[in-house]
């Protein structure tokens, strides 16, 4: 899979072959790309969810549990934190009494019955709807220079009204503190084969019981879930994604000692499918969170990732749907955080939610925390052979990613930021003579017949994002994104696809987002969001060395107006 | 036999009319569309005024409800919030009978406390709690001691009335108030066919 990814990144020693490689992948790919990829890329609506079926199971109103739904208020993180219950009586406030698995007695002739359960008493469903309405700078027409002479490149529309995604969730609490969530799109974007599983998993809610820890300090996970991040990206309010979120590791096109054989698609946007270890909580104290969960660096989905020889659990038994890793190695992933409510009075700063003279409000609060993944990239290339046989060399990359965050709340103003460094060891396929081979190989490339280390693979950056709820049905949001990344430069200056951004003028990529949204009702949203986007370009001059250098930069600013609503 | 029978009236008409020697009776009648918890009360009468009562009026805060939903109380009177909830709770009245300023928020609900508030403004007391927007409930001050909750029928009966010429008025949630003479000669009827 690396031999096809790099595949599509042409690197050449000589700068006239360069150049005509850039020539040609700009007339291949990058009209048919463009435009899709400004849009996917950069525009692409997060996915967001409220939860109606508690608002249904409790009789409640979203704004028990939500700011400016999706966004949690303290009760939502307590309510989230002890197992989409109440913490405390939660059986008082359920209106639609829940079907019982098993009485409650039951329990004392375990094990000689299962123990019992309940299920909701209706189906606990959501659903949820949004759409857009994009308007897209005149600067998107500098891409139509992409196009090689006498082709007619696709249009960036000015103005376009978008469908955004109709998605189905469920979650509850099966009782015995065992918790589920299940989402699904079952459209994006007008595809109804675009759509797919959001999160999908059973937690199980203070298991520390069972060992006699302390309440909350140990809950299981098992699924596929959003990753513990310091600030959701599958939950966010933001019309856009966060930048630092979707930043894939893709190493610099150069020649020889100095290129990058590095293409990890692993990016915190991502899902991931394994389990998870948690405590504390989120809304006051500490929290913490482990979890172990598969590798996929190659980004080939699960239904692609399929072998005639083993099945895998969903297939027949001479085949399989696919497997979800693509490397022996499991991610691990763990977070440490801690919040400082910041009330003088002990049993306010220590209740759920701040005690104030005109209602329960968030606290005043200051968290901090940090976060750290570590992973072994697998890159499998065909290795000098003795015999007939083919031999398969099982290169590793070592990587991780290590950052911190923050969170300032007053009342009704959040500032909240976090920073991210990404590192992926680097080591480029030498042939039997100990001499590098030019990437991407080829089937002319000369066979691997080992490794040694190259430059590794960084990029860093962050967000920083303030949220003002102005009125309770006014929003106000003032986000920075920042990634900074020498590699997806050097590839923009090969106008390569393959870069986690197409054709950056600078290594620092800063967005700014200014947005403002409006709850119509609480489960209905109008949403505004102007993005300033980072610099790009189109055009390209010679340095006197021969390397390209990029000219004439430009912002492709974007507007984007959502509509949605969940019932 | 003159002065016997005129003692026995005497007592009858005092028993009729009650302490302050009137006779009293009620008034009784239905509002429709017919629910519980529709109030029927006496506006103020010209140059009668009434103590307050001494016992307060109590309104719960039990799995995110109020409890009861509607709740008239006399004027003058005082009614203890309290909150049995494991959550915090608040109660603010954004207005009374739509003058916003006669708005007021009580604060911070812990679990197991109670405030208390006195009404010395008659009208129609709106209940929120900000952090439960769905909560809602209704105390309606009532200008006189005369009043009544209405049964699932709609039925109401204001007892004790003195005999009189009074304006009655009905509320109901989401309906226009109606008011209406009532003369009342020992006992009377009221029929309130309230609309939105």
């Amino acid at each position: 899979m690396v031999i096809q990814m790099l595949g599509k990144v042409k690197v050449c020693d000589d700068t006239d072959q360069r150049e005509a490689t850039v020539l040609r992948l700009a007339r291949t790919f990058i009209p048919s790309v463009t435009a899709g990829a400004v849009i996917l890329m950069l525009f692409s609506s997060s996915k967001a969810y409220a939860i109606p079926p508690f608002a249904r199971k409790y009789q409640t109103s979203c704004q028990t549990c939500h700011i400016d739904f999706p966004k949690l208020n303290d009760f939502g993180k307590a309510f989230k934190d002890a197992g989409f219950k109440f913490p405390a009586d939660d059986e008082n406030y359920i209106k639609e009494p829940p079907v019982l698995l098993g009485a409650p007695a039951t329990k004392d002739s375990f094990p000689n019955s299962i123990w019992p359960g309940e299920i909701p008493g209706m189906p606990p469903v959501g659903l949820r709807y949004n759409q857009f309405f994009q308007y897209t700078g005149s600067n998107r027409n500098q891409f139509d220079a992409l196009a090689p002479p006498g082709s007619v490149p696709g249009l960036i529309p000015a103005t376009d009204f978008q469908a955004g995604f109709f998605s189905i969730f469920t979650a509850g609490n099966f009782g015995s503190d065992i918790a589920w969530w299940v989402d699904d799109d079952l459209s994006v974007s007008g595809d109804n084969s675009a759509g797919g599983l959001g999160d999908g998993y059973l937690k199980f809610v203070n298991i520390g019981r069972l060992m006699k820890l302390p309440k909350d300090s140990l809950s299981f996970r098992a699924g596929q879930f959003e990753l513990d991040l310091p600030f959701t990206q599958a939950r966010t309010i933001n019309l856009s994604p966060y930048d630092i979120y979707q930043q894939a590791n893709i190493g610099a096109t150069l020649p020889g000692a100095r290129q990058q054989n590095v293409g990890n698609q692993f990016n915190f946007g991502n899902v991931a499918r394994g389990i998870e270890l948690s405590g504390g909580h989120t809304y006051g104290g500490y929290h913490y969170s482990v979890a172990v969960f598969d590798q996929n660096t190659t980004g080939v989905s699960q239904a692609a990732n399929l072998f005639p020889y083993v099945p895998s659990a969903t297939a027949s038994a001479n085949g399989g749907i696919g497997f979800s890793s693509d490397s022996n190695f499991k991610n691990v992933y763990a977070r440490a955080s801690y919040r400082f409510n910041l009330e003088s009075d002990p049993k306010s700063r220590h209740d759920i939610q701040a005690a104030g003279k005109t209602g329960p409000h968030d606290h005043t609060y200051l968290s901090f925390g940090t976060f750290y993944m570590y992973g072994d990239s697998l890159q499998r290339l065909p290795g000098v052979s003795t015999g007939t046989a083919s031999v398969i060399l099982n290169n590793y990359e070592p990587y991780y990613r290590v950052g911190g965050d923050f969170s300032y709340n007053f009342r009704t103003f959040n500032v909240f930021g976090l920073y991210m460094f990404g590192h992926d060891s680097d080591t480029l396929p030498v042939d039997a003579t100990g001499a590098l081979i030019p990437l991407p190989l080829s089937s002319t490339s000369a066979m691997a017949a080992g490794f040694v280390r190259g430059i590794p693979a960084t990029f860093s950056g962050g967000f920083a994002e303030a949220d003002y709820l102005v009125l309770p049905w006014l929003m106000g949001i003032m986000r920075w994104d920042q990634v900074n990344s020498t590699a997806d430069r050097i590839n923009g200056l090969a106008f390569s696809t393959n870069t986690s951004y197409f054709a950056p003028y600078n290594s620092s990529r800063d967005r700014f987002t200014p947005g403002v949204q409006f709850l119509i009702h609480a489960n209905i949203k109008a949403s505004f969001e102007y993005q300033f986007r980072p610099r790009q370009f189109v055009t390209q001059g010679t340095l006197a060395n021969g390397n390209p250098i990029a000219t004439d930069p430009f912002r492709v600013n974007t507007a984007l107006v959502a509509l949605e609503f969940v019932y | 036999m003159k002065q016997p029978m005129q003692c026995v009236l005497f007592i009858s008409a005092v028993f009729l009319a009650g302490a302050d020697g009137v006779r009293a009776g009620a008034i009784s009648g239905t509002v429709t569309p017919s629910k519980a918890g529709a109030v029927v009360y006496i506006e103020a009468i010209a140059g009668k005024t009434f103590p307050a009562p001494a016992k307060p009026f109590a309104i719960d805060q039990k799995s995110l409800l109020f409890q009861p939903h509607v709740m008239a109380v006399p004027l003058g009177a005082t009614v203890e919030f309290q909150n049995n909830d494991k959550v915090q709770h608040n109660i603010f009245w954004p207005s009374i009978s739509g003058n916003k300023k006669l708005s007021h928020n009580m604060g911070t609900w812990p679990t197991g406390e109670e405030r208390s508030f006195k009404f010395d403004t008659p009208g129609v007391v709106p209940l929120l709690c900000n952090v439960h927007p769905e909560m809602s409930a209704y105390i309606i001050v009532s200008p006189t001691p005369y009043y009544a909750v209405t049964d699932a029928s709609g039925n109401f009966k204001i007892a004790d009335v003195p005999d009189g010429t009074y304006t009655v008025s009905a509320w109901a949630e989401g309906m226009k108030i109606q008011s209406k003479p009532v003369t009342l000669s020992g006992n009377a009827a009221a029929a309130f066919a309230l609309t939105k």
